[in-house]
């Protein structure tokens, strides 16, 4: 996303290739080769994020969301994916880039937390090794500072006895711990941008505002510009500063938090809100999931990719929604064939009321 | 892990003891008299129990069965003279000494079932991972087809096939032959590299299909991606990330082979008439000689029980988790 | 007499080990006593489980019949084989320098089985049988002076003996220059040793036909002449066995023993030392007294034969010494050593065998190859198969003659191999054996694949015509074979065939039984000397009908058994010969008891460095003696 500032009336540059972002994304496509054909993971995508902001990437399993990110990271095996698009980090080109190149940014400029910290940390070198590594090899210090560097780090991000813990196998510590520990190797080198891939969904409430508390310490400590991708409107509310909403590969949204949880203007953007559960709501009062499934990604349907699970085509003069793509604007915007009014009527009149 | 110890080796204790006494009363199932087959000629009912009495196979077999097992471990007293433990008897076929003689032939049958493990390990799992890091190019499926190929050959088949080409037809090699490793460790060498590439090849196939699908399998766990997220480098990943997880598999396997592996190379000595004890084995249950058999068959077993709880313990090696529950 | 088969079980009593505790218990069975005969098929069916039958099917198949015509020839002239008793000049050394024969080098020899016993006195099956004739020396030997002509000459002693006295007594003189391989001198003391000691209770597998002759006695009673043997002070008395000074050695016996010179040719009679004589011990570290010593021994592994200095040439008229070293390796499987030496890749250009001959499987190809064909010898074994006739069963003289008509003699030498494992036979005697003359009495030759027609004719005249006749055989491979033809031609001749086959490890025993449920089945019998007299008497002789004995036909017939006892005191080898050719016809024609199948027959190959090898038909195998490594 572009540089979204909170006062909306503070024009940004919202020219794609003008950007000044410290991560730009320009009309990414990523695409898998099959058995059964392509499959379009990643269909045409932009964004900016800019450093100490945190973008937060929403969306249905399958969207797209994971693949965006693993192809900033460029860890998609060449042989089978196809990347085009721009990527650029700090004004670098990263699609394309020599392997070496990735690696002496991944671990250090970029890092990335993952879901699971379970799966993600390997079970075979204890918590201090595996967060040392990547500093060792980055900043190029004895295997004895890397160490320390790992107490400290522990330390950092809140694990008690961080010296003895240190030698610990990850199977040794609590989910929360090890999510911290993850969160501790990500941050070892001080990356300019963290990706964080759902890394509080596996964790229960209560670890979960403790580990997303962290994040934006170690953000306001070090700067850093953070990519959040969730399905979690509730978590996204707290942490981001911008959201994009993917949907089928594709952004069908993007704004503020401000601007996309008030005044949401797609209506798979108003589907995700009336899914989500409030604490406010009524006990009574049904959820209304989004029907359907998933677009199939090897043949996506044609014109509006969430024209078959839309229950506004009906609104639209003529077959756009079935015959044409609807283009996301740049900046604050959605991409449907909707008209601005008829968006924020639909909205006021049929779902405000059901968010409570 | 001294728990872990003393359960196996009870646990071993108690499998022998059954091994043991299966062979005993099985062999005495069998309808071959021992006696009557040393009796040779000029024999008569009168020298018959004579020779039942000497060889102690007059008394009821359970009471045979415990003298035996007693002389294992105290040793025994023949007329000749005393036999000290570890006692085995004496072979009926040539009275020879069992223990004595299985200990001469144990470093054949080991140097073949090492360095057949250790080729089809080296090639297998390297074969594998090549497979694996290079998945589904031409590389990746020229080894899988051969694996495939290879799986299907037997020892019995593929040495003499071996043996016809390279040593008859090509002369590349001499025949293969057992020369100790401590008098002339080459000519060790050379004299089993066939043998070796023999017993490997049952084995290596399996490796390779499992290294590769195992090497596969790891290479999309999510620590993998995490590592390689940090910026380590492939290589460095596919070796110290990937191919640690990837063993464990391929160690279950090894242990559960290890049988197997020592009755390839049992039928690896006999296609090149090589003196282990797979050859000795065949022997003794040719002459009915029970106390050989009876030596090879616990020796055998103590062999591959052991070899057992030293992949048990690898796993503690392997992989911290089994090491701390 | 008894003599070589399958299996050995039988005879009167010996008290075999009694002294011994387990650890002298000796395996003489599956092994070594059931001959390379029987355990050519053990192998054989080993083999198939292996390769799942996949080569058996060739081996059997082979058939080869079509050279037979040939191989005919070549045993009619075997047929005038003769043996001499030599003088002094025949029996003096050295040896006749083999053609091309040089000195120097190793010979490698790939053996199946390990050597079970080195006493001489244990040594009695051809695998010892073939090293003794390298590290051990008796009395008398058997050279071969051209072709198959063979003589029985002095080896330790200066001829094949004297007789006297109606041959109840023969006299020997000792050599000069005779020495074990400690350099002591050999001596008739040591010679009267070897006598006795065969007395003694530990001494268990060699022959006791000296023995027996010495006490005058059958079975194992002859132990009671010398209970303990030589080791306890007591010795044989003059009148029995004299060794009046170093050189002379006189053997008094009660009858006349014609055949002495043979039996003393037997490796179990060599020399054993007196001084040096470790008893039980012995048996795996024995003096030689041959041009070969063993330098190293690891049983199941291999020996090493170096040469034995104190041998001096110009005393032995047989051997030679060309190779530094014989280097034995144990294990090797017919199979392997045939495949060895066929390749003659590298080492094995060097190779020969001793005992392994070639496997079934591989004769046919064997015989056709040219290249490999040179480097072969081949010849007769001892041994004769039999299909014998139940006459405690099977009591009319008819229906036995129509078993006889109808067995297809074919089927059993295709079954070994073809012309190379083997050759019809058309009666009971050997070709190796002095005095065999190749009659066929009920066409066996003419009618390879049987008469049925006239079997069907006589099973009508008596009256049988589809009677239960039980058939029993080995199952082992070959036998298995034989026995589909064979039940073929039986029932096309109106029997009603009950086939039973037995494992073959307990074959002997089944069949041995003087009580048993069969009414044919077959056995292999071979003769310890070129004499029928070892031969017939075993077989036929219906005073030794008991469980075990080699009878096992269960022949009854006191006047052959008269015939038998006459033929014995005959004291020209030679027309004893004649006398029991005549005989065995008679028992054939007139009593039936077994029909003669085949004579086996085996082929040997050698690496191409290998000079000097030629079938021995007294050794039945190839004669290690004349070996040498060619430049």
């Amino acid at each position: 996303m572009n540089s979204l500032t909170k006062e909306a009336d503070v024009p940004a540059p919202r020219d794609a290739d003008e950007t000044s972002a410290f991560l730009s994304v320009r009309d990414l496509y990523v695409h898998f080769d099959t058995e059964d054909g392509t499959v379009k993971a990643v269909d045409g995508l932009s964004f900016d994020v800019e450093r100490g902001r945190t973008l937060g990437i929403v969306g249905e399993s399958g969207s797209g969301k994971s693949v965006t990110n693993l192809s900033i990271l460029g860890l998609h095996n060449p042989r089978t994916t196809d990347v085009s698009g721009k990527i650029l980090l700090d004004g670098q080109e990263l699609t394309g880039a020599r392997e070496k190149t990735l690696e002496s940014l991944r671990g250090n400029k970029m890092a990335m937390i993952f879901q699971d910290a379970l799966t993600a940390l390997s079970p075979y070198y204890t918590i201090g090794r595996q967060i040392a590594e990547p500093y060792r090899k980055h900043m190029g210090v004895s295997k004895r500072e890397a160490h320390l560097r790992a107490v400290e780090m522990l330390d950092k991000v809140g694990i008690p006895n961080p010296k003895t813990r240190v030698h610990d196998y990850p199977h040794q510590f609590s989910g929360g711990m090890r999510q911290r520990a993850m969160i501790a190797m990500a941050l070892v080198c001080n990356p300019d941008l963290l990706i964080a891939d759902e890394p509080t969904t596996a964790l229960d409430v209560t670890v979960q505002a403790q580990i997303l508390d962290l994040l934006k310490d170690l953000q306001q400590e070090f700067g850093s510009a953070i990519v959040f991708i969730t399905h979690d409107l509730g978590v996204i509310a707290n942490v981001a500063d911008d959201i994009l909403v993917m949907y089928g590969g594709r952004a069908v949204e993007r704004g503020t938090v401000g601007e996309v949880l008030r005044s949401p203007e797609h209506p798979y953007t108003w589907g995700l809100l009336t899914s989500m559960p409030r604490l406010t709501g009524d006990v009574n009062e049904e959820l209304s999931p989004i029907h359907g499934t998933p677009p199939s990604l090897l043949s996506p349907p044609p014109g509006c990719p969430f024209h078959p699970r839309c229950g506004y085509q009906d609104e639209v003069a003529g077959r756009s929604c079935t015959g044409d793509r609807p283009l996301l604007p740049h900046g604050r915007g959605s991409a449907c064939h909707l008209t601005a009014e008829q968006k924020r009527t639909f909205f006021i009149e049929q779902i405000k009321p059901r968010l409570g | 892990m001294l728990r872990f110890l003393i359960r196996r080796s009870l646990g071993a204790v108690v499998i022998l003891l059954i091994i043991s006494a299966v062979t005993f009363f099985l062999f005495y199932a069998v309808p071959r008299d021992p006696a009557m087959l040393a009796c040779g000629k000029n024999c008569t009912p009168d020298a018959l129990a004579v020779i039942r009495k000497n060889m102690g196979i007059d008394e009821p077999v359970p009471v045979q069965y415990w003298h035996f097992m007693v002389g294992i471990f105290a040793g025994r007293d023949f007329a000749a003279g005393a036999c000290p433990a570890p006692c085995f008897g004496y072979s009926f076929a040539n009275q020879d000494p069992v223990w004595q003689t299985i200990l001469d032939r144990f470093p054949t049958t080991v140097s073949l079932t090492v360095g057949g493990a250790a080729v089809f390990l080296f090639i297998g799992l390297g074969a594998g991972m090549i497979a694996a890091w290079k998945k589904g190019t031409l590389v990746d499926k020229a080894f899988s087809s051969l694996s495939l190929v290879l799986s299907s050959m037997q020892i019995y088949f593929i040495g003499p096939l071996v043996l016809a080409l390279v040593v008859y037809n090509l002369q590349l090699l001499d025949q293969p032959k057992y020369v100790p490793l401590t008098e002339d460790p080459a000519g060790w060498f050379m004299g089993l590299l066939i043998p070796w590439l023999v017993v490997q090849i049952i084995f290596t196939a399996n490796y390779t299909r499992l290294s590769r699908s195992s090497m596969i399998e790891q290479l999309q766990e999510d620590h993998v991606k995490a590592a390689r997220a940090k910026g380590m480098s492939g290589r460095y990943v596919f070796f110290r990330y990937a191919w640690r997880g990837s063993l464990i598999p391929i160690v279950t396997i090894f242990g559960v082979d290890l049988g197997s592996l020592f009755g390839g190379a049992m039928i690896t000595e006999w296609t090149f008439s090589l003196p282990g004890l797979g050859t000795l084995a065949v022997k003794s249950v040719q002459n009915t000689d029970l106390p050989m058999v009876m030596g090879v068959m616990l020796f055998a077993a103590t062999f591959i029980i052991l070899f057992n709880i030293i992949v048990d313990a690898a796993y503690a090696f392997i992989d911290p988790r089994v090491r701390l529950s | 007499m008894r003599a070589r088969r399958d299996r050995v079980v039988g005879g009167a009593a010996t008290p075999y080990g009694i002294s011994q505790a387990a650890t002298d218990n000796r395996q003489a069975g599956a092994d070594t006593t059931m001959s390379r005969v029987s355990i050519r098929t053990a192998r054989a069916s080993l083999a198939a489980v292996a390769a799942g039958a996949l080569f058996l099917t060739g081996c059997s198949s082979g058939g080869g019949g079509g050279e037979d015509g040939k191989d005919a020839k070549a045993k009619k002239q075997g047929a005038d084989v003769s043996y001499t008793f030599a003088d002094e000049a025949a029996s003096k050394g050295p040896a006749p320098e083999v053609e091309g024969g040089r000195k120097g080098g190793t010979i490698k020899v790939l053996q199946r089985d390990s050597f079970a016993h080195l006493d001489p006195a244990q040594i009695y099956v051809s695998d010892e049988g073939a090293l003794a004739t390298l590290i051990h020396r008796g009395l008398t030997t058997y050279k071969r002076t051209s072709g198959d002509k063979y003589e029985v000459v002095g080896d330790l002693a200066t001829d094949s003996g004297k007789k006297s006295d109606g041959g109840k007594t023969w006299t020997y003189k000792l050599k000069d220059g005779i020495k074990f391989e400690d350099g002591s001198a050999i001596t008739s003391k040591d010679v009267r040793h070897s006598i006795e000691r065969m007395f003694a209770p530990f001494i268990t597998e060699g022959p006791t036909f000296i023995q027996q002759w010495l006490a005058n006695t059958g079975g194992t009673d002859y132990r009671k002449l010398l209970k303990d043997g030589p080791f306890k002070g007591k010795h044989l008395s003059d009148d029995v066995l004299e060794t009046p000074d170093d050189k002379t050695v006189i053997f008094h016996f009660e009858e006349p023993q014609a055949e002495l010179p043979y039996a003393l040719a037997m490796q179990g009679y060599s020399v054993v030392s007196e001084k040096k004589d470790t008893k039980e011990k012995y048996d795996k570290d024995p003096l030689s007294t041959g041009p070969y010593k063993i330098a190293s021994f690891k049983s199941g592994k291999n020996m090493k034969l170096v040469r034995n200095p104190e041998w001096d040439p110009k005393t032995d008229p047989k051997r030679h010494q060309y190779p530094d070293a014989f280097n034995i390796q144990f294990g090797v499987s017919f199979e392997d050593s045939t495949k060895r030496l066929t390749s003659d890749a590298g080492e094995n250009q060097y190779a020969t065998s001793f005992t392994n001959s070639v496997d079934a499987s591989s004769m046919q190809k064997v015989r056709s190859d040219p290249e490999v064909k040179k480097r072969s010898v081949s010849g007769y074994q001892s041994y004769v198969s039999y299909m014998n006739i139940n006459t405690d069963r099977i009591k009319n003289k008819k229906v036995r003659q129509a078993i006889a008509y109808a067995m297809p003699n074919q089927s059993i030498v295709s079954a070994f191999g073809g012309a190379g494992g083997g050759e019809m036979a058309g009666n009971y005697i050997s070709p190796t054996l002095v005095g065999q003359k190749p009659t066929d009495p009920f066409n066996k030759l003419k009618k390879p694949q049987g008469d049925v027609k006239k079997a069907a004719k006589l099973l009508k005249e008596s009256g049988k015509k589809g009677m239960k006749l039980t058939f029993a055989f080995q199952n082992a491979p070959e036998w298995q074979d034989f026995s589909v033809a064979a039940t073929q031609n039986l029932e096309k001749a109106g029997f009603n065939v009950q086939k039973k086959d037995i494992i073959a490890d307990t074959y002997y025993d089944q069949i041995g039984k003087a009580k048993n449920d069969y009414d044919i089945y077959h056995n292999s019998w071979g003769a310890d000397w070129p004499s029928a007299s070892t031969v017939i008497p075993n077989l036929f002789d219906g005073r030794q009908v008991q469980d075990g004995a080699a009878n096992y036909s269960h022949h009854k017939n006191p006047k052959f058994e008269k015939e038998m006892d006459r033929i014995r005191k005959i004291e020209n080898p030679n027309k004893a010969a004649d006398e029991w050719m005549k005989l065995a016809d008679k028992i054939l024609v007139e009593d039936v008891p077994a029909v003669p199948m085949h004579y086996y027959k085996t082929i040997q190959i050698s690496g191409s460095k290998i000079g000097g090898a030629y079938f021995d038909e007294q050794l039945h195998d190839i004669q290690p003696t004349s070996l040498y490594v060619k430049k």
